[in-house]
């Protein structure tokens, strides 16, 4: 495979997850507004420091309220992150290599892209909220699923993979570390009552509730979000389960090559912290300095991955 | 009836041209290069051929059975046939980009769902002619940048070969397997108004729209499938086996396994959709310049685990971009080095380097003569006739009637700084005046053909049928031996009256049928 193609199915993955995981935290936090009114802070501007975006957003909107923030998020063009623009780019990518992947995958993907140029804040308006986030997440599911049914498990598949769950990974540790010293500023308040629908929130933006139901029953916990969003190893979309993916996508690439077992892949000590690693461990230790060694981790996997696959020159 | 023209016309009459019509003049071997314009062109337009009907009015008799489906259906239904096919493009992502249009850069070729119909006899005649052209040219091409037989025996002026740009030094001496120079060749023919095939240009450099061709067959396989079964139509969906097979014959002596690879300058060029589809139908690379390195005079592509050999390189960039040591500098496209490494034989490139030479409009004019010269027949089909400006008798003629021919620039291609006369303004034709008196040897003139017309989808609700002008691009493929795509691509100029059928002046185009005998 030709490194610049390994590039391209690895950033199109990467803006995928990226405009999905976009979607998932305004639709998120619409809906828990409408259930916990808001009492003094605005609560849309928190989202963008959970995207570390605060400073492209100030520069170019004056109040962080429902309508700009959700604009910047979803429809702004400016906003190399938007939900819009990673649409763009993913498609981008995914132009110049289509022979590399199932047409059915073009398709869906195209078609993404040619409604969302139609979008504008009246699209919003005119589907409704709901309706219109819903329509999104089906298409991104759809796109998820094609990758999954129709691409042989070869190396395109791989490099999708190794985009889709470091941007993952990395997401999830951005929305804990946020939220955690958003709504949860005392150690002692670990293993108490905490402000359950706030938390509900954190884990619907993960797609994680009902997981977490079924393994720790009604009453939320910060640990136990910590510990199914970070270390679950069956959950989905934890970090743990993403970095395993990661993981084993790495090993499969430098396998391919078909040379002797090099050095162990460059996914191996993110993938390592997370498996010995517990929820109250890190608590106990600094969740902030833990999350932040976990987005450092991602970004060494991603560097390294480049340079050994990606890199031209 | 079209048939028997054509038979009458090859067994008859090779030397002599004029048809029953007598309408059209065109070129051969004995007034090529010759000087004065024999006639002037006809200033009244004729009346252009209709493809699917006769004179009277009367169907065509290949056409007899789509002329019948046609009328059985409601003009409501045709629409929409027309409107799925359009969905159907857009749906599939086959777009061209255009270029200086930043808003929607990706359009959708327009697809006019009633087909074209060639007979097999006319056909037959049609594929022994472009075959006998493409070896001309192919010959001539090995002979210009090797001897120079033809321009010692003062068969082509040394200095309209020699003052062209685009004949390439960097290319004397590099001789392709099978003296393949041209592996992939698209004739642009015309049908003039005696129903007569004429050559209205070679594309030689890096033809396209073989995508299309094939993209619109799978489109009319779906929306009109009985008729298609009905009328036997011959297939055209192996071309992309035909085009690796050709590629694979010109590896270099010793790969018995050769590797191809597809070389296109990105996503921002106006064929990209084709260059991606034909690698993926390949099942090849599809490589940007980035993606190569020559190391030690071979040529190699940058894969996730190291180099890897490239034995033949396809490649859609022109001559100007393709290596910065040899041509422009600046240039980002192509790969340092390569013109070495095709010297040293280490590798192909299709097209070879230096083929633009072949279809310089001035050297157009020199054809048939080339014909002649190297294969010792007759051209099997004329060419538009055609004059050179260098000569000062025959561009002073020009001049005087410069409302009646069509001026094109020698060195451009793709429809690119063509004036017609009888539709240019009088500051328009003072202007080409102006260009033309400055430099004569860069431009040549053509009477207007009246290119034929077909029965297409037109007015504001898509409704009716009305004629509108076509032509035909062929497509020839030459490795070891020939092969040719049955049919090609049909342009249709979808305002009415216009001649002008490239697509990035509002042209269209429309499936072509070659039926089995």
């Amino acid at each position: 495979m030709l490194r610049r193609i390994a590039g391209h199915l690895f950033w199109a993955a990467r803006y995928l997850e990226r405009a999905q995981w976009r979607a998932r935290l305004v639709d998120v936090n619409y809906h828990l507004i409408l259930e916990v009114p808001p009492r003094d802070i605005d609560p849309w501007e928190p989202l963008l420091g959970i995207t570390g975006e605060r400073e492209p957003f100030a520069q170019r909107y004056a109040h962080a309220d429902e309508a700009s923030v959700v604009n910047f998020f979803t429809f702004d063009k400016e906003n190399p992150s938007s939900i819009r623009a990673s649409i763009e780019a993913a498609r981008t990518n995914l132009s110049s290599l289509r022979h590399m992947i199932s047409s059915e995958m073009w398709l869906e993907m195209n078609e993404l892209y040619l409604e969302s140029r139609e979008w504008s804040p009246d699209t919003l308006e005119s589907k409704g909220f709901a309706a219109f986030f819903t329509e999104l997440r089906n298409h991104f599911y759809a796109i998820t699923g094609i990758v999954r049914s129709t691409m042989p498990r070869d190396l395109s598949y791989d490099f999708l993979e190794i985009g889709a769950m470091l941007e993952r990974a990395d997401n999830v540790a951005r929305l804990l570390d946020v939220k955690y010293h958003y709504l949860m500023p005392r150690l002692e308040d670990i293993g108490g009552p905490s402000d359950g629908r706030q938390w509900a929130a954190v884990l619907r933006s993960a797609s994680a509730l009902e997981a977490f139901r079924k393994l720790y029953g009604y009453a939320i916990r910060v640990d136990r979000v910590v510990e199914i969003l970070l270390f679950d190893a069956s959950f989905p979309r934890s970090a743990r389960f993403s970095a395993e993916r990661l993981t084993a996508a790495l090993a499969r690439v430098a396998a391919s090559a078909g040379g002797p077992a090099a050095a162990p892949p460059a996914g191996e000590k993110l993938l390592t912290m997370l498996r010995s690693n517990t929820a109250s461990d890190v608590i106990v230790a600094g969740l902030h300095e833990y999350l932040l060694e976990i987005e450092q981790e991602c970004a060494a996997v991603s560097d390294a991955a480049y340079a050994d696959y990606m890199a031209l020159d | 009836m079209l048939g028997e023209k054509f038979a009458e016309r090859s067994a008859a009459s090779r030397a002599q041209f004029a048809g029953p019509l007598g309408e059209l003049p065109v070129m051969d071997a004995q007034h090529v290069g010759s000087g004065m314009p024999v006639r002037q062109a006809s200033a009244a337009p004729e009346r252009p051929m209709n493809e699917m009907f006769d004179a009277e009015g009367r169907a065509r008799p290949e056409c007899a059975r789509v002329v019948n489906y046609l009328l059985a259906m409601e003009s409501q239904r045709l629409a929409e046939l027309g409107e799925r096919a359009h969905r159907m493009f857009l749906r599939m992502g086959v777009t061209f980009n255009v270029y200086g249009n930043e808003a929607g850069s990706e359009r959708i070729f327009p697809f006019d769902p009633v087909p074209r119909i060639i007979s097999a006899d006319v056909w037959a005649e049609l594929e022994a002619g472009l075959i006998q052209r493409v070896r001309a040219l192919n010959a001539f091409l090995a002979d210009i940048y090797g001897e120079g037989e033809i321009l010692k025996d003062n068969v082509i002026p040394r200095d309209l070969i020699m003052g062209s740009p685009q004949f390439r030094h960097a290319a004397v001496g590099i001789r392709p397997p099978h003296d393949s120079f041209v592996t992939v060749a698209g004739i642009d023919l015309v049908r003039a108004a005696d129903g007569r095939f004429h050559i209205l240009e070679d594309n030689v450099r890096t033809p396209s729209g073989v995508s299309y061709v094939l993209e619109n067959r799978v489109i009319m396989t779906r929306i009109m499938p009985e008729l298609m079964r009905a009328l036997k139509v011959r297939a055209v969906e192996h071309y992309p086996a035909e085009l690796l097979a050709s590629l694979r014959e010109l590896a270099p002596s010793g790969s018995s396994d050769p590797t191809v690879a597809v070389l296109t300058p990105g996503p921002f060029n106006s064929a990209f959709f084709e260059h991606v589809f034909l690698s993926q139908q390949m099942g090849v690379e599809l490589v940007e310049g980035q993606d190569l390195a020559c190391v030690d005079h071979k040529l190699f592509m940058k894969t996730v685990h190291g180099l890897k050999r490239i034995d033949v390189l396809y490649r859609r960039i022109d001559d100007d971009f393709l290596d910065p040591v040899v041509f422009r500098p600046d240039s980002l496209l192509g790969v340092p080095g390569l013109t070495a490494v095709l010297r040293a034989g280490n590798a192909v490139a299709a097209n070879a380097i230096g083929t633009g030479i072949a279809d310089d409009k001035a050297v157009f004019a020199y054809t048939p003569k080339m014909i002649k010269y190297y294969l010792g027949e007759a051209p099997i089909i004329p060419i538009v006739e055609t004059y050179l400006l260098r000569d000062p008798d025959v561009c002073e003629m020009v001049l005087a009637n410069l409302e009646r021919y069509v001026i094109k620039p020698t060195g451009a291609s793709g429809g690119y700084g063509v004036v017609i006369g009888p539709q240019a303004s009088e500051r328009e034709l003072e202007e080409t005046r102006m260009r033309v008196e400055q430099a004569p040897a860069a431009f040549i003139a053509q009477p207007v053909v009246q290119l034929s017309v077909h029965p297409t989808l037109a007015g504001a609700d898509g409704t009716t049928l009305a004629p509108r002008h076509v032509d035909l691009r062929p497509f020839v493929l030459l490795g070891a031996k020939p092969r040719v795509l049955p049919g090609g691509l049909t342009r249709v100029a979808l305002r009415e009256g216009s001649l002008i059928v490239n697509s990035s002046q509002g042209g269209g185009s429309k499936d072509t049928w070659v039926l089995e005998n």
